[in-house]
């Protein structure tokens, strides 16, 4: 039998039960799309950080306090924090020439009061040579200046979400905020980035090390001036740095290292997700070859008929296998459809799409679903007596 | 001499239950000429139904040899014997057996699908011999919207579609009322007058005087 005519007759075969064809497709189609539609969100989250972190500026290098990177207790960075203001100074003499600028950074979450209004704020101290490394923009105002930071100057930019809940419709600058208890003039606004950077108030380091009591930073920022230099750069800030610092006491790293390091942990989360999902599709899977099975018992009649009129049992079998591999691709088809309807509908929150991988694995299994869970019904189709076929009447 | 159509040389069958050995064919040897209308009478049990499954080769007999047109298949594979159903034995079954929700036409056309005749050829073929069994207008007709008659007659058609050497018919009027059943009978009195062989397997031996040889059985031989 030609296979063309073999596949027209699982066609048939699965048309006459529309509605438990679709049930048994119900598996696959749930299966693909579960795998499918996870693997985008992930690759959705992946691509919001990866566009926030390049938004910050490129070729960054942070020194980190303690043996920090990714594996580590992140408690530490904070109980042994040794990186203060003779680091940044051992840098610039020792490495300066190979730098753009250095900027130490101070994060804390504070309330932050106007008036009756308050609004909990990362506030961020810093040095005026921060805009070399990351981009501020300066929505109305002011950035503060070098001399600011050298007299530890009560001044503070807030962010565009700070504006809105503070002061609404009405001019911030020049206004008083209050962090703990003590007053800072509003000097600048920022411009909108979304995300975090909209919530920041920023101000000199030295402001938040003498007025909020902080010592320690909680990084330093820096950038080398020729990007192809930049693992001998890390390599002597560390030296610079190991003249004062223990080897666990800091940690330089790189944008890209850390970029590939979230990429890292977004792919095993991705696995791991797509794996999951596949357990479903297994399910699917069983899902076919039961109805197979009793589909093959159901039709033991035309199992018998067929043979008579000159089916082999190999035209037996290869009928009952494309009907599941039908099954299981045609939903595997319609789950990765409604995979790329979800990534459509999520683009305005986010930037989702489907990897090529995912696509092939997903349709590869639906195929392998299929012929897995499609050859034993069909091999029991196939082995069927037709005497035995036809008396059952 | 002519060569038989269809031949056994004292075919054996025998069945095992458990521990017990049931021989339903004892030795039989049957020869049917091209254009004879051969019925194959028994009672339950006399083993017309084995000796049908054999000329059918749809079984192979524990001794003995089956023939058609002269070469022993008896040791064929399979994939030879389904090739020589589907070109040289056309079945007919009591019960019909068409594919459910499938029209008239399409199930004529079924054992062409198993064949090597050409896709072109296949609805002119099935046509021309749904015209033939007077369902010329029920071409289109799922098998669910057809009488009883009316699926037998497309069974027959179907029979008849590879042009075999034999109809094998089991039975084909015992799902029918008797006036149905009679249509039946002439057309396959007219088939056989145009020069199909036909053999007709029944209990009935009043139906079976219809033919013009009859092979009787009785337990597991030949009586007549």
């Amino acid at each position: 039998m030609k296979f063309s005519s073999i596949l027209n007759s699982a066609l048939k075969a699965l048309g006459v039960n529309k509605t438990r064809t679709f049930l048994t497709m119900l598996g696959v189609i749930i299966g693909v799309f579960a795998v499918v539609s996870l693997v985008s969100l992930v690759k959705g989250i992946e691509n919001f950080i990866v566009d926030r972190f390049n938004s910050l500026g490129s070729n960054l290098l942070f020194i980190a306090p303690g043996r920090s990177g990714f594996n580590s207790d992140p408690a530490i960075a904070f109980t042994n924090n040794k990186l203060e203001e003779k680091h940044v100074d051992l840098i610039r003499e020792n490495v300066g020439s190979d730098l753009v600028a250095v900027a130490p950074s101070i994060r804390l979450g504070k309330k932050v009061i106007y008036k009756t209004k308050n609004y909990y704020s990362t506030v961020v101290g810093t040095n005026e040579d921060v805009r070399d490394l990351v981009s501020v923009e300066i929505d109305k105002g002011e950035y503060f200046t070098k001399e600011d930071v050298n007299v530890s100057a009560k001044v503070a930019i807030i962010g565009p979400s700070l504006v809105k809940e503070l002061f609404g419709d009405s001019n911030p600058l020049g206004q008083s905020i209050k962090i703990d208890n003590n007053s800072f003039i509003v000097v600048g606004t920022s411009v909108s980035k979304g995300g975090a950077q909209d919530d920041r108030v920023i101000m000199p380091y030295t402001t938040m090390q003498d007025v909020l009591k902080v010592k320690n930073f909680s990084n330093i920022v820096t950038k080398a001036k020729n990007p192809d230099d930049i693992d001998l750069v890390i390599k002597k800030i560390e030296l610079a740095l190991l003249k004062d610092l223990d080897k666990e006491d800091f940690t330089v790293l790189s944008q890209a290292s850390v970029l590939d390091s979230f990429k890292n942990i977004l792919n095993v989360l991705s696995i791991g997700l797509a794996a999951i999902a596949g357990i479903s599709l297994f399910v699917g899977g069983i899902g076919i070859m039961n109805i197979m099975l009793v589909s093959v018992n159901e039709r033991v009649q035309e199992i018998g008929l067929r043979k008579a009129l000159g089916a082999t049992s190999k035209d037996i079998g290869v009928q009952f296998l494309i009907e599941a591999i039908f099954i299981s691709v045609l939903g595997g088809l319609m789950g990765l459809g409604l995979g790329f309807l979800v990534t459509v509908l999520s683009k305005p929150w986010l930037n989702a799409e489907i990897p090529w991988w995912a696509i092939f694995l997903a349709m590869g299994f639906s195929i392998a679903v299929g012929l897995g869970f499609g050859t034993y019904p069909a091999l029991k189709a196939a082995k069927k007596d037709p005497i035995e076929a036809l008396r059952f009447e | 001499m002519k060569t038989p159509v269809i031949q056994t040389k004292n075919v054996t069958k025998i069945y095992k239950l458990g521990d017990n050995e049931i021989g339903a064919l004892k030795g039989v040897t049957i020869d049917i000429y091209e254009g004879e209308f051969v019925a194959i009478v028994g009672k339950s049990g006399s083993g017309k139904s084995t000796l049908m499954h054999l000329i059918g080769l749809l079984d192979t007999p524990t001794g003995g040899e089956v023939l058609v047109k002269g070469k022993n298949v008896t040791q064929f594979k399979e994939k030879e014997l389904a090739r020589i159903r589907n070109k040289e034995i056309g079945f007919v079954f009591q019960s019909f057996n068409l594919l459910r929700r499938t029209s008239a036409l399409e199930n004529v056309m079924l054992p062409l699908k198993y064949s090597d005749v050409p896709k072109s050829e296949w609805k002119k073929r099935a046509t021309e011999l749904l015209e033939l069994v007077e369902l010329g207008d029920r071409l289109n007709n799922k098998s669910n919207e057809l009488s009883g008659g009316q699926r037998q007659r497309v069974a027959i058609a179907r029979a008849l579609v590879n042009t075999p050497s034999i109809i094998l018919a089991d039975e084909p009027t015992g799902n029918l009322d008797s006036k149905t059943g009679d249509e039946i009978i002439e057309l396959f009195k007219s088939l056989n007058k145009k020069g199909t062989t036909i053999i007709l397997v029944t209990h009935d031996s009043d139906l079976a005087k219809i033919a013009k040889r009859q092979i009787v059985l009785k337990d597991g031989l030949l009586v007549k």
